[in-house]
């Protein structure tokens, strides 16, 4: 008879009877202890006597949240800890209600049944009513405050000096391709290559660019063909065996300006310049990070003094970067006609690199407005169609053998 | 201090000849709206230029600066971009 009594879930499916049942079980339990009497339906038997014990109603409400209490109390090292056990209940009551209780209730259907539930269950009753160990609990609530509070502190006096050391934060900048249904510039990812090619392509690979990515996206595939065939690429053995040179096609990639990391660092004192090709994905808020990182080289503050090599720009982490100033006033021709300032040059070749770590952006964004709308629909339908064929259930009603 | 508002652009925009940067031209415009982190970080030049030990430096009111300027450039930058 007791296991019947845990196997909780039966309960759930007449919550809605929940308050009728907690007045009616008051009297059936009493009447079970005297006559032993077996009830006639199944479910009310399962309604957890402490419960209607409180005489509360709004325990029954709850009777999910205490017998999570109950498995609290499982892993709880001792019973008598009732603040925190207090501050379990709560903070159950408000998960429960947002995460709607279903997989919380597999969760205890399965630790419920392990036969030691008896007694935590008798325990925490008991230490709701004794209040024995306030004393113990009080102590230790006071110590864990005390050590949040100098957590707290030691946190604040450090965040103060780590300020180069994260770098200056970026603002957020309104680029064009932010909204959610907003493409790329194209004209800018256009300008932004050469920006790349003339400035930047002296000490940054973009490996994983190939020419063809860019037909039809900046250039058109003559213009990309011409592109390709002015630089030099090392291919594959020939019929003799020998590695030979060829113009560029379509299909290689981004030429490299250093054969291999090494060299990168040897050329630049130490420093390796990054690949390009993922960069706005590579940094923390990549596309505000680039840009401002390019546009703000400034004379440091007072008391800074850089090192001869590094150049001061209050946005790199540590505020000591190996590249120096590219972008200049009028560095670049745009073919277009553009004036090229720095800030231009800077957007340009920020919308470049964002294409070229996210190429797909624009289908991806048609893709999800598409189907998070069909999703949607899909989602009213689902919840019109569950709630029909819950009608029946829930428009219900039992009755109850009433001791009388 | 001198370093903080160097300007090293060119003011007039003679026809298709010269540009002004955008930037430069904004953050210079939002000074007056970011007064007040300026002067501390002016006071703070003030206060530790008679040190010579080298750890004191003012990054910390340099940031509040720039990041009051930043804050104020940001939004108006790209209308004035192509």
């Amino acid at each position: 008879m007791k296991d019947t009594c845990h196997q909780i879930p039966k309960q759930l499916v007449i919550r809605r009877e929940k308050a009728q049942d907690c007045v009616v079980e008051k009297l059936g339990s009493i009447s079970f202890t005297l006559a032993h009497r077996p009830k006639r339906v199944i479910q009310s038997s399962c309604v957890k006597q402490p419960l209607c014990h409180r005489g509360t109603t709004i325990f029954s409400r709850f009777s999910i949240s205490s017998s999570i209490v109950s498995v609290a109390d499982l892993v709880v090292p001792f019973p008598g800890e009732t603040l925190s056990l207090r501050c379990g209940l709560i903070w159950c009551e408000a998960l429960i209600k947002m995460v709607g209780g279903g997989v919380i209730q597999q969760i205890l259907r399965r630790k419920l049944h392990s036969p030691s539930l008896a007694t935590p269950v008798r325990s925490w009753f008991s230490s709701k009513t004794a209040h024995v160990d306030t004393g113990s609990s009080g102590v230790r609530a006071f110590a864990l405050l005390g050590a949040g509070v100098t957590g707290l502190l030691s946190f604040s006096t450090v965040a103060s000096a780590d300020e180069a050391e994260h770098g200056l934060a970026c603002p957020d900048y309104p680029w064009p391709h932010d909204g959610i249904l907003s493409s790329y510039d194209h004209a800018s990812i256009r300008r932004g290559h050469q920006v790349y090619q003339q400035v930047c392509a002296s000490c940054h690979s973009m490996s994983l660019i190939s020419y063809r990515d860019l037909v039809g996206v900046a250039y058109t595939e003559e213009e990309a063909k011409a592109m390709a065939a002015e630089i030099e690429v090392v291919d594959g053995p020939n019929d003799e065996g020998e590695m030979f040179t060829r113009p560029g096609k379509l299909s290689d990639r981004l030429p490299q300006p250093y054969a291999n990391e090494s060299a990168a660092r040897f050329a630049n004192g130490g420093a390796y310049p990054p690949d390009l090709s993922l960069i706005t994905k590579a940094r923390h808020n990549g596309q505000n990070y680039v840009f401002a990182l390019l546009t703000g080289y400034r004379d440091p503050p007072a008391g800074i003094s850089i090192r001869e090599g590094l150049h001061y720009n209050p946005y790199f982490p540590g505020g000591a970067i190996a590249m120096p100033k590219m972008l200049n006033d009028e560095a670049v021709e745009y073919e277009d006609g553009v004036p090229a300032t720095e800030a231009q040059m800077g957007k340009d070749v920020v919308s470049f690199l964002s294409w070229a770590a996210e190429p797909e952006m624009e289908e991806r964004k048609l893709m999800g407005f598409k189907w998070i709308f069909l999703l949607s629909l899909a989602l009213l339908q689902a919840a019109y169609y569950r709630r029909l064929k819950w009608s029946v259930l829930k428009s219900r009603k039992l009755v109850l053998d009433v001791v009388n | 201090m001198n370093g903080l508002l160097s300007l090293n652009r060119k003011h007039i925009f003679l026809a298709d000849d010269e540009v002004v940067d955008p930037k430069k031209y904004l953050e210079e415009s939002c000074n007056p709206k970011c007064v007040k982190p300026l002067l501390e970080y002016q006071a703070c030049v003030k206060r530790i230029q008679g040190d010579d030990s080298g750890h004191k430096h003012c990054t910390g009111q340099y940031f509040d600066y720039w990041q009051c300027i930043d804050k104020c450039v940001a939004p108006k930058l790209f209308t004035k971009l192509k």
